[in-house]
């Protein structure tokens, strides 16, 4: 067993003795263990979908089968999912019956509609070998009241990102059922007591990614954060590292209500223009993050009052690397509506799929919230049931 | 009940824009059982002699000898028949003139039969159709009997218009198999292979009159260990992809492309007849649509059928990559079967040139073979090229026709030439 010098995914040289390849993200070991001409025996072929639902995340593995169909191997167990290229079924063994591509992995390729104005999709992408992005959604109806998007990017290059950071998200999710705080009336009050729940929810974020690290992890799990939280006409949004939130209002500019803990962003600061920051060398590496080496947990936290119509829309870098500047997330936005698309998740849909056709050179997560009347959430505080005025 | 598997030798990577895909399937039978005797329906063998007046005295009483074997070989309780075949042919055994024209095995009716062989007389012409017919008609006359398979002896060259002999072959093709075998060398390997062919059995040369019991015994007894009467190859292609071609590469050379009947829109079946306990290698060539860097997709889905039941399968995928180390390999198997396949091209076209006066086509084509030979590694062929080339260097191909060459050695390669070797592991 030799050590490739380039990835098997994609071609990029490789550091000696790398796990992964620091362009793609691909496993470079796996390479070793299947030879090309190797003789593959069918029947002992794991079924592709990975188990996601309600198990134990934190498991450092991902090959469980799928359990729907036991004992079934081979034709005759089609999926229940239809194929993600041509719409045609899908056979057990994860092929479409059709066009016979390969079916991503639940892992790969999910969607979230918890309520009708919001949805959201984490999609591979095309050259990684794996999707490290995640998200967790939740929300109420009806339409505006409230709602919450969290995205997380894990980091390629540390092993098992992708179980770290589906756990970060649904950890920072759990956190955040019950309303934010209102303060104790002003302003500053609020902020406080915002920012206080904020770091709450990263610290459960970064809890859960550091349980799935193992202890002795030269390359421990790390990804970034960014969540938004909508509540009435109160967009309130907190973030680590280049995953970002924007406000793609239906009239008027798009405004990017995150800022970026990245180098891009520094240099951006110092004055040169988001181009040449964005596209130069250190373009994409990113200044803090959420993992066991995590330089520090403060999140960025930000807020806005929405006075009209729109998306809130919380996206990793797999998506805005195409279309980083606020007025390009507004064309393409504008650009999928201009196609027929209204509901969310179709919108989501047609944002990643504008990102797989640019290159689809990252994990893509998109994840919205239709804004369509905002107005001041109702009620007050949360207020304990038992407790009467 | 026969076990099938089926592995998958491949490069699956394919560079950007790539869009040909092969793979060599190996599909593997076990638990055959006895023709006939796996409740599928009955076995039926019918043994079809020539008694033209070409076969000399010493190559009939061999013939005789042969049949008779051949019918000791035979199951009891399978259907059969023999054939005296001339400018007409004659039902030899049983003595009917109507209702079935087989019976079945027992020690009674293989002693009639062997009385039967015994009594044959050379006389007359040669006119294969007339042959093949008369077995088709046998086999239809025993509605039971769904595993068909024939040995057809013959010495020398049909007499008949090509139309003919091609219509009577094509009313047989699919209907029942045959194992074809010339005596002697005045019979053409060219016209027998073209029985042999489409009904999925094999040719072969008998130059001494005293091989040819042991070949008969040998041919009756595999046919009666397929216990598993027909199975079909079947193979998926993606919706817009395009099968280039299905051959069978081992233990010999079929090309099956043609003979794709169509399963559903996106399948296609192809023959492969009857199966004993035994592994055949098949090369599945499909063209897809290319696909961007990364992106992986089943290029083709190859299953063996029995009946409605697809009883194994190999996944043939396509994943493009931008790593040439991944994309440039060619997997061993393809290289190896792709070189056999040229071999088996080379020396029958070799010959056919030689044949027709063309001996620079010849040597060189003969030379590529020995070329090829050498390079996978088929020694039977590299010996059987060696009785009618000389060769002067075996790694470039050069090689020089011998100047006299024994007739029976130039049509015992010829009939090997679609014999292939398995890679050396």
């Amino acid at each position: 067993m030799s050590t490739p010098t380039s990835c098997p995914a994609c071609g990029e040289a490789l550091a000696e003795g790398a796990a992964f390849c620091e362009a793609c993200g691909s496993k470079v070991t796996a390479t070793v263990d299947a030879p090309a001409a190797a003789g593959v025996d069918v029947s002992s072929e794991p079924a592709p979908f990975d188990e996601l639902g309600s198990g134990p995340i934190s498991a450092p593995t991902r090959i469980t089968p799928l359990t729907g169909s036991p004992g079934q191997q081979g034709p005759g167990a089609p999926s229940d999912r239809p194929c993600l290229a041509c719409g045609a079924e899908v056979d057990g063994d994860g092929y479409c019956t059709s066009c016979g591509t390969k079916q991503p992995s639940e892992r790969d390729h999910f969607r979230e509609t918890p309520a009708s104005w919001v949805a959201g999709v984490c999609d591979r992408g095309i050259v990684h070998a794996g999707n490290e992005d995640a998200m967790a959604l939740l929300a109420d109806e009806p339409a505006g009241s409230r709602a919450v998007l969290v995205v997380l990017d894990g980091v390629s290059s540390s092993i098992d990102s992708d179980v770290a950071s589906l756990a970060g998200a649904r950890a920072a999710r759990e956190t955040l059922r019950t309303p934010l705080p209102r303060g104790m009336g002003t302003d500053q009050g609020r902020d406080a007591a915002v920012a206080a729940a904020f770091a709450h929810t990263i610290e459960a974020a970064n809890g859960a990614i550091v349980a799935t690290t193992a202890a002795d992890s030269d390359s421990p799990a790390s990804a970034t954060f960014s969540v938004a939280v909508v509540e009435g006409n109160r967009l309130s949004v907190a973030n680590i590292g280049d995953s970002r939130v924007y406000w793609v209002p239906d009239v008027g500019e798009t405004l990017q209500v995150t800022v970026d803990d990245s180098a891009a962003q520094q240099l951006m600061e110092a004055g040169m223009d988001r181009d040449a920051a964005e596209n130069g060398p250190q373009g994409h590496a990113i200044t803090r993050w959420l993992g066991r080496d995590a330089p520090d947990l403060t999140p960025r936290v930000a807020a806005l009052d929405l006075a009209g119509p729109g998306w809130v829309l919380n996206c990793s870098d797999g998506l805005w690397n195409y279309i980083s500047e606020p007025s390009a997330i507004t064309e393409q936005v504008r650009a999928v509506e201009a196609t027929g698309a209204t509901a969310p998740l179709d919108v989501a849909l047609g944002l990643t799929a504008y990102a797989n056709a640019c290159g689809g050179r990252d994990n893509i997560t998109v994840t919205l919230a239709r804004i369509d009347a905002p107005a001041p959430a109702t009620g007050q505080n949360p207020v304990p049931t038992n407790e009467i005025d | 009940m026969a076990e099938f598997t089926a592995s998958v030798f491949q490069n699956e990577y394919l560079p950007d824009g790539g869009t040909d895909v092969n793979a060599i399937v190996t599909v593997t039978c076990a638990g055959a059982g006895t023709a006939g005797q796996t409740g599928g329906g009955a076995a039926g063998e019918i043994i079809i002699v020539d008694t033209s007046g070409s076969m000399g005295p010493q190559t009939m009483a061999a013939a005789k000898q042969a049949a008779t074997a051949a019918l000791n070989e035979i199951v009891d309780g399978t259907w059969f028949a023999v054939i005296a075949g001339s400018d007409r042919a004659m039902l030899a055994y049983p003595a009917v003139s109507s209702g079935p024209g087989l019976v079945q095995m027992s020690a009674q009716t293989r002693s009639q039969a062997q009385q039967a062989v015994s009594r044959f007389v050379g006389s007359g012409g040669t006119a294969i159709s007339t042959w093949l017919d008369l077995a088709g008609q046998l086999f239809g006359s025993v509605p039971q009997v769904t595993q068909r398979h024939a040995i057809l002896l013959t010495d020398g060259e049909n007499r008949e218009r090509d139309d003919t002999f091609e219509a009577a072959i094509a009313r047989a093709t699919g209907y029942f198999q045959c194992d074809c075998r010339g005596a002697g060398t005045d019979w053409q390997v060219d016209e027998i292979r073209r029985i042999s062919q489409a009904l999925l059995g094999t040719v072969d040369i008998i130059p001494e009159p005293a091989q040819m019991e042991t070949q008969f015994r040998e041919m009756m007894r595999t046919s009666m260990s397929r216990g598993v009467a027909e199975a079909q190859l079947r193979v998926w292609s993606p919706q817009g992809a395009q099968v280039l071609f299905v051959r069978q590469v081992s233990p010999t050379v079929e090309d099956l492309t043609d003979r794709r009947v169509v399963i559903n829109p996106l399948t296609g079946g192809y023959p492969t007849g009857a199966w004993s306990d035994e592994s055949r290698d098949y090369h599945v060539a499909v063209r897809v649509a290319a696909k961007a860097i990364g992106q992986e997709q089943l290029a083709a889905r190859v299953m063996l059928a029995v009946g409605d039941d697809v009883l194994a399968q190999a996944l043939v995928k396509a994943t493009w990559s931008g790593n040439s180390e991944l994309t440039a390999k060619i997997d061993q198997q393809v290289a190896h079967y792709t070189g056999q396949t040229e071999l088996a091209a080379m020396i029958q076209e070799g010959l056919a040139a030689k044949a027709s006066g063309d001996e620079a086509t010849a040597t060189t084509k003969l030379g590529r073979a020995v070329q090829l030979a050498a390079e996978t590694g088929n020694d039977e062929a590299t010996s059987k090229l060696k009785k009618v080339v000389d060769v002067q260097n075996e790694r470039e191909g050069t090689v020089r026709l011998k100047a006299a060459i024994n007739k029976a050695d130039e049509m015992a390669l010829d009939t090997a030439s679609t014999k292939t070797t398995r890679i050396k592991k």
